[in-house]
């Protein structure tokens, strides 16, 4: 094949090939913002449940306070004696 | 006597031939860059040694029966090892920055047309005598534009096969050299008012989102471009293992141990195509010098389309941003922030390069795909 018909495949593929990238992509942007929105309906849910975890969180974090106070009790105990 | 004779026949010194040991002085070069300058070590000290084996005179470590022959023949002939490879950075690649940013998909594409564009430069290269790039040959070569090895070495193996250790080493090469090469670029085709502008922060993206994401983009690539399966879905396999939650084991595997077993065995094997014969032409010279060009011009047409966008966008774009859409992940990115501080010290431009950066290897992917899918 003469260079001249390869360099009219190079530009034709070049053109299609930048066309296709762009496409491809363009439609990957839409499908993004599709997903966002789909994503974000989620979090009207979402509450509800970080509520219960946030609620259990600060009742569990009352157990371990009293953790802290018997062991620095006890630290301070360790330190009067030696 | 004759015993001796045939000792001697079966050393070393007695078989070297000068082209071979033109080739274990360049494995030697890839050793000394790897480990002295520490360019892309993981890559360049396999293939460097791989390159030392492989032109062993008598032992014919590259030959049909030897180890390197298998390790080429299982791993890259088959195509194999690149898309492991390419699940570990999926399994690596965080896209909250592209997911809270669509757009920079945009910057992404248009940093792919340093692989079209050289495309064409590697034909015209046929003018000169000595030079007979095929098709598919310059299609090969082209995606070296693309900044992305494992897509490279995958394309080269379907596409010209022949060429691939040039390819390889040209391709790491660059990669390594992004930060001599890009910033003059980004500096002549910005302005200092340019370089200056700060990009709004980042909204926060759903666990959600970030699972979904490379879901869509594996339909996408179902439904328009099913050439280009192989890469992006290994890719998103991988990205599905990091961001799902519940297989920790395997993606930390994937991007640990397999990446780095994988990494080996493909450095040897792409060691094993630098033979005097295939690598000393005048046609890894070309190959040389059009990956230069193929990552020059993508980083000019990213900057140019950022520019672009920043005129016609709500919120500001800073130029920059746009030379990390030739992947070469986080390199580029870097390289985008370390531009950005000098303008502007307060301005951190690491996250909003880190979308270009991403959307570029999904580009990447997506044109190996489309060359694929139009010359294979």
């Amino acid at each position: 094949m003469d260079i001249g018909a390869q360099l009219l495949q190079a530009g034709n593929l070049m053109l299609t090939g930048m066309v296709g990238v762009f496409v491809f992509l363009s439609i990957l942007i839409f499908a993004m913002r599709l997903l966002a929105n789909f994503a974000a309906q989620f979090k009207e849910v979402a509450p509800s449940t970080t509520r219960s975890k946030t609620t259990r969180a600060t009742s569990s974090q009352g157990v371990p306070q009293a953790h802290i106070a018997a062991i620095s009790a006890a630290v301070a105990a360790y330190r009067k004696n030696y | 006597m004759e015993g001796l004779l045939n000792l001697w026949q079966a050393t070393g010194l007695a078989n070297f031939t000068v082209p071979a040991l033109c080739m274990m002085a360049v494995g030697c070069g890839l050793l000394y860059l790897a480990i002295a300058k520490g360019f892309e070590p993981l890559l360049l000290v396999p293939i460097g040694f791989g390159a030392i084996l492989t032109n062993i005179p008598v032992a014919g470590l590259a030959d049909p029966g030897g180890l390197l022959y298998y390790v080429y023949y299982i791993g890259i002939d088959s195509g194999v090892f690149p898309l492991l490879i390419f699940m570990g950075v999926g399994a690596m690649t965080d896209f909250s920055a592209l997911i809270a940013n669509p757009k920079m998909l945009l910057l992404g594409a248009a940093a792919q047309f340093g692989i079209f564009a050289t495309l064409f430069g590697a034909i015209l290269l046929n003018y000169i005598p000595g030079f007979e790039f095929t098709l598919q040959d310059a299609s090969a070569i082209a995606i070296i534009g693309g900044a992305d090895g494992p897509t490279a070495i995958f394309l080269a193996s379907k596409l010209a096969p022949e060429l691939l250790g040039a390819i390889a080493v040209a391709a790491y090469s660059y990669m390594a050299l992004v930060p001599i090469i890009q910033p003059p670029i980004m500096k002549a085709l910005t302005t200092q008012e340019e370089r200056q502008i700060a990009m709004p922060q980042l909204r926060h993206v759903s666990k959600t989102e970030k699972i979904l994401f490379p879901l869509a983009v594996l339909g996408l690539t179902i439904l328009f471009l099913p050439a280009a399966t192989p890469l992006v879905g290994m890719f998103c396999l991988g990205n599905l293992m990091k961001e799902c939650g519940v297989v920790d084991r395997l993606s930390k595997t994937a991007q640990n141990e397999l990446i780095n077993i994988t990494t080996i065995f493909l450095g040897l094997a792409v060691g094993s195509k630098l033979a005097a014969d295939q690598f000393l032409t005048v046609e890894t010279l070309g190959i040389l010098a059009l990956g230069a060009v193929a990552f020059g011009i993508g980083t000019a047409t990213g900057v140019l389309m950022a520019k672009t966008m920043n005129k016609f966008s709500d919120t500001p774009i800073n130029p920059l941003v746009g030379a990390a859409g030739v992947s070469a992940v986080p390199m580029a990115a870097r390289v985008v922030n370390k531009v950005g501080l000098e303008s502007n010290p307060h301005n951190f431009l690491l996250m909003h390069a880190m979308g270009p950066n991403v959307a570029g290897v999904l580009g990447s992917a997506v044109a190996a795909g489309i060359l694929l899918a139009l010359v294979g």
